[in-house]
């Protein structure tokens, strides 16, 4: 019981750092332009897929194939792949910015909702034109055997995630509070036209923003493939449960974002021991509740509308 | 008469519709016209949602799931008659539509389209994955048809049915939306606090609309569900949350006739392109991307720029003058604060503050920048409560009741940066003052019954009457939006005074006017007041304080340091100190 009570918080928390990235995207558009990215679910597919053909292409087999049969990718392809990912993504995040988000961003109506939906909407349906819906399974670049852990067995792949997101997230709080680039960003975030006047480039933080975001999802997506699966799917309900997390720590904190996303992953993992059908089911009553009671998240500052 | 003009255009075009049906031999294509029905059930009912209410439903495929899903379990399960159980299949989704409400509540904007699209998401997984209830993607066999005589409707018959559903729907919504409910929908979507501060019910209004959606919605999943005497998982995506949200869109939202056409033209292409599925994906990804960026108003907003005619303004001669006394009387004090206090945090705007207002005087709240003037009147508005004391209006506490209901109670305000419907025009936004005064409920809108009728043409007069007093009356039919400033002013002074106040708040009425423009405002606050209205201002020009005003309050810094007639207050020494600061003390003598 403790064994399978020990691998479930394990798997659960490797899963939430892969949704605490989301959610740290989230946030990072959130605070910067007031804009969210709702294809977000889609670019953690299009990461894993990206991820995918790179290795594909290393190994000399063609770009639509399907399996990965006997090949198994070594470690500089692993690498290559891994740039790749957040290259091409960081490069999407920016050709959303500019088409999907810059026309709409700051005007009423929330037209950048549904044009940040049309955008995960194509890029899904190219994807579906290119490797149809069935899933892939994706070699790790730590190897799938099974490490034992005080007689827990976990695989290698969620160790990595788990330590990839914690990095990550530790750099990215040195570099919002420490560094000149974190002070624009939080200027941008705290009054965008006030910074513009202190002679910051708010459309180039911006578009950062997206950028690093959109980054975020594709790293999250190329880790979560070798151990889901890569499927043009996953994306939409990881994206969901990324926001989610973000809901109940608070968009604007990303701090807050951070735990949400790893409290969410516990959450699913301990849920799903007891009935797998209800696993989606409580987590969003979790974020209901959470939104009842503090409406900007646990960690979220107040929203207070002057009159 | 207008009304009946269109009930009969809309019956003739059904007629036309149904017998044209009825040429088409094909199977294949009278599938096609039942599923055109079928959506633009869910797309009008969205219509109020999206397009009026404005708040952005990304979860409709969970409410088309609970009609269709409903039907599917009452007629296999039970041996209920099916088109019992199609109404039955309408209450339940309308459930569900209270359900996914109830986050709107607490939640706007980005916030609330995401929780909408997790209800999606959870429907979808519930369906597919709880089999042993909704059977998965194996999906329910044996729904019961609906019958005629006895017999299964045939393919032809679903399409009449289809078709008379649409029309009826029509009819129902465009009653509602015309009226008193249309308005207060377009008003939230505007400008929450400013729509409840002239009375409008916002939470309930937007449960309405949820409501409203969810119903037809629901009722477009129970008779896709009833005409296939089959339903699985399958129907219930996410691409058809989209595509419902996209007939919107793409036809016009916010537009009567918008639904109508996106659905007609966005089926025919679904139709086309059903061969290629990721070729529909991806064109609905691109009109989302574009069709908004392109045309903000959709096909039908595109077409009424070409079309639009300006509306004449109003006759002069058939508004009669505007009544003696606006609001009703009254007996005892108006309104008595007593020792209010509001922190926000450190910063203190109210400490132990009281004051009596009196019936049929203009008072003025005077003070520096930062003195707390604008607290006050939120705190008496209800927009704040009061961290202590109490105000009592007309006898009642005022504190801790919703806005609305405060206005209901008879205090009128104007807002210091103007708050108006930009987008409705003037007349709208003078009768959506009227909206408490209005006794016109749901069923009574919906149906268009006499009374609603009588009640909205009398309401109607009445705007006019008080934009006559204000001297718009020309421009009734503009945007308030495209007003100069100081109409704008004048707009949202008749806005206040349609909700029938008691006691008329204005937060810096003369606020960006020219002094030709505040002499005038003048004039009118007089006038206002012979009409048997109070009033309480908060106001930096002195002259128009000074010269209209029967008794003036002086804030600063949270505290009331004087109240008096204008005189009085002039000669405070206090109020001179706040004003002006002193000179330092010169009691230090140079040294003997």
């Amino acid at each position: 019981m403790t064994e399978a009570l020990l691998q479930a918080i394990l798997s659960g928390l490797a899963v939430g750092g892969a949704y605490a990235l989301v959610a740290l995207g989230f946030s990072i558009t959130f605070t910067t332009t007031k804009t969210l990215n709702f294809s977000h679910g889609e670019f953690v597919s299009a990461g894993a897929f990206i991820g995918m053909s790179a290795l594909f292409l290393v190994l000399g087999l063609p770009v639509t194939s399907t399996t990965f049969g006997q090949a198994l990718p070594g470690a500089g392809a692993q690498l290559l792949a891994l740039a790749a990912a957040l290259g091409v993504m960081g490069l999407l995040g920016w050709l959303l910015y500019v088409i999907g988000v810059r026309p709409f961003a700051g005007r009423p109506g929330m037209a950048w909702v549904m044009s940040t939906l049309g955008f995960g909407v194509i890029l899904q349906s190219i994807g579906l034109a290119i490797w149809g819906p069935k899933p892939v399974v994706v070699p790790g670049p730590v190897g799938d055997s099974v490490i034992r852990l005080m007689g827990v067995g976990v695989r290698p792949q969620e160790l990595l995630t788990l330590g990839v997101a914690v990095v990550i997230m530790i750099g990215f709080d040195f570099v919002m509070n420490r560094t000149m680039v974190g002070k624009a960003m939080r200027a941008v975030a705290a009054n965008g036209s006030v910074a513009s006047l202190m002679g910051i480039n708010t459309n180039a933080v911006m578009i950062g923003a997206f950028v690093v975001s959109s980054a975020l999802a594709g790293l999250s997506g190329f880790l979560l493939a070798p151990i889901a699966q890569a499927s043009l799917f996953m994306g939409l309900t990881v994206g969901l449960k990324g926001f989610s997390g973000a809901m109940i720590g608070g968009l604007s904190n990303p701090r807050g974002c951070v735990i949400g996303g790893f409290v969410l992953g516990l959450l699913e993992s301990l849920v799903n021991l007891w009935s797998a059908q209800w696993r989606e089911v409580a987590v969003f009553a979790l974020v209901i509740l959470v939104l009842a009671f503090r409406p900007t998240g646990l960690f979220g500052k107040q929203m207070v509308e002057k009159v | 008469m207008k009304r009946s003009q269109h009930l009969w255009g809309v019956i003739l075009a059904a007629a036309v519709l149904a017998g044209a049906a009825s040429l088409l031999g094909n199977d294949y294509y009278l599938r096609i016209v039942f599923m055109m029905c079928v959506y633009y059930l869910c797309a009008a009912g969205m219509n109020v949602l999206v397009g009026y209410a404005g708040q952005k439903s990304l979860g409709q495929a969970g409410l088309f799931a609970a009609g269709a899903y409903a039907v599917a379990l009452l007629t296999t399960r039970t041996e209920i008659d099916p088109w019992l159980a199609l109404a039955l299949a309408a209450v339940v989704s309308g459930v569900c539509g209270v359900l996914i409400a109830l986050p709107s509540l607490r939640v706007k904007g980005p916030y609330l389209a995401m929780v909408t699209l997790a209800f999606g998401i959870v429907v979808e997984k519930l369906v597919g994955e709880w089999t042993e209830v909704f059977g998965g993607a194996q999906g329910i066999y044996g729904i019961k048809a609906l019958t005629w005589n006895g017999q299964p409707l045939t393919s032809l018959q679903w399409v009449w049915l289809g078709i008379a559903l649409c029309a009826v729907t029509h009819l129902l919504l465009r009653n509602l939306l015309q009226g008193r409910f249309g308005r207060a929908l377009l008003s939230l979507q505007a400008d929450e606090i400013a729509s409840s501060s002239v009375g409008v019910r916002v939470y309930r209004a937007k449960v309405i609309a949820f409501v409203v959606a969810a119903v037809t919605c629901g009722i477009a999943g129970a008779l896709v569900a009833q005409q296939n005497q089959y339903i699985n998982s399958d129907f219930i995506t996410f691409h058809l949350s989209i595509f419902i949200l996209l007939l919107v869109l793409f036809g016009g939202a916010g537009s009567q006739y918008g639904p109508l056409v996106g659905t007609v033209i966005l089926t025919v292409i679904d139709a086309a392109l059903a061969r290629w599925p990721s070729a529909q994906h991806f064109l609905y990804g691109f009109l989302l991307l574009f069709a908004l960026y392109v045309m903000p108003g959709g096909v039908t907003g595109l077409l009424a720029k070409w079309l639009r005619r300006p509306a004449a303004a109003p006759d002069a001669s058939s508004v009669t003058a505007a009544p003696a006394r606006i609001g009703p009387q009254g007996e005892g004090d108006l309104l008595v604060a007593e020792g209010v206090t509001k922190n926000f945090g450190g910063v203190k705007p109210a400490q132990n503050v009281s004051f009596r207002l009196q019936r049929g005087h203009i008072h003025a709240l005077i003070g520096p920048n930062g003195a707390g003037k604008s607290t006050m009147i939120n705190m008496l508005t209800g927009l704040l409560d009061p961290s202590e004391g109490s105000i009592r209006f007309l006898g009642q506490e005022v504190s801790g009741r919703p806005v609305h209901a405060i206005c209901r109670m008879g205090m009128g305000r104007t807002f210091q940066n103007l708050r108006l419907f930009a987008d409705l025009s003037v007349l709208d936004n003078v009768m959506l003052g009227c909206h408490t005064r209005m006794t016109n409920g749901f069923l009574a809108s919906l149906f268009a019954l006499p009374g609603a009728r009588r009640q909205e043409a009398a309401t109607r007069q009445r705007a006019l009457q008080l934009l006559n007093l204000v001297g718009l009356l020309h421009l009734a039919h503009q945007p308030a939006g495209s007003l100069p400033y100081g109409l704008q002013r004048r707009v949202e002074l008749a806005r206040a005074l349609a909700t029938e106040p008691q006691l008329l708040l204005l937060d810096e009425p003369a606020a960006g006017l020219n002094p030709q423009e505040t002499a005038e405002l003048g004039e009118l606050l007089v006038r206002i007041g012979q009409c048997g209205v109070s009033i309480l201002m908060v106001e930096h020009h002195m002259d128009l304080v000074m010269s209209i005003s029967d008794h003036v309050i002086v804030l600063d810094y949270g505290i009331k340091i004087a109240e008096g007639r204008p005189a009085e207050v002039q000669a405070n020494p206090r109020v001179v100190e706040a004003y002006l600061g002193v000179d330092e003390p010169q009691d230090a003598p140079a040294a003997a």
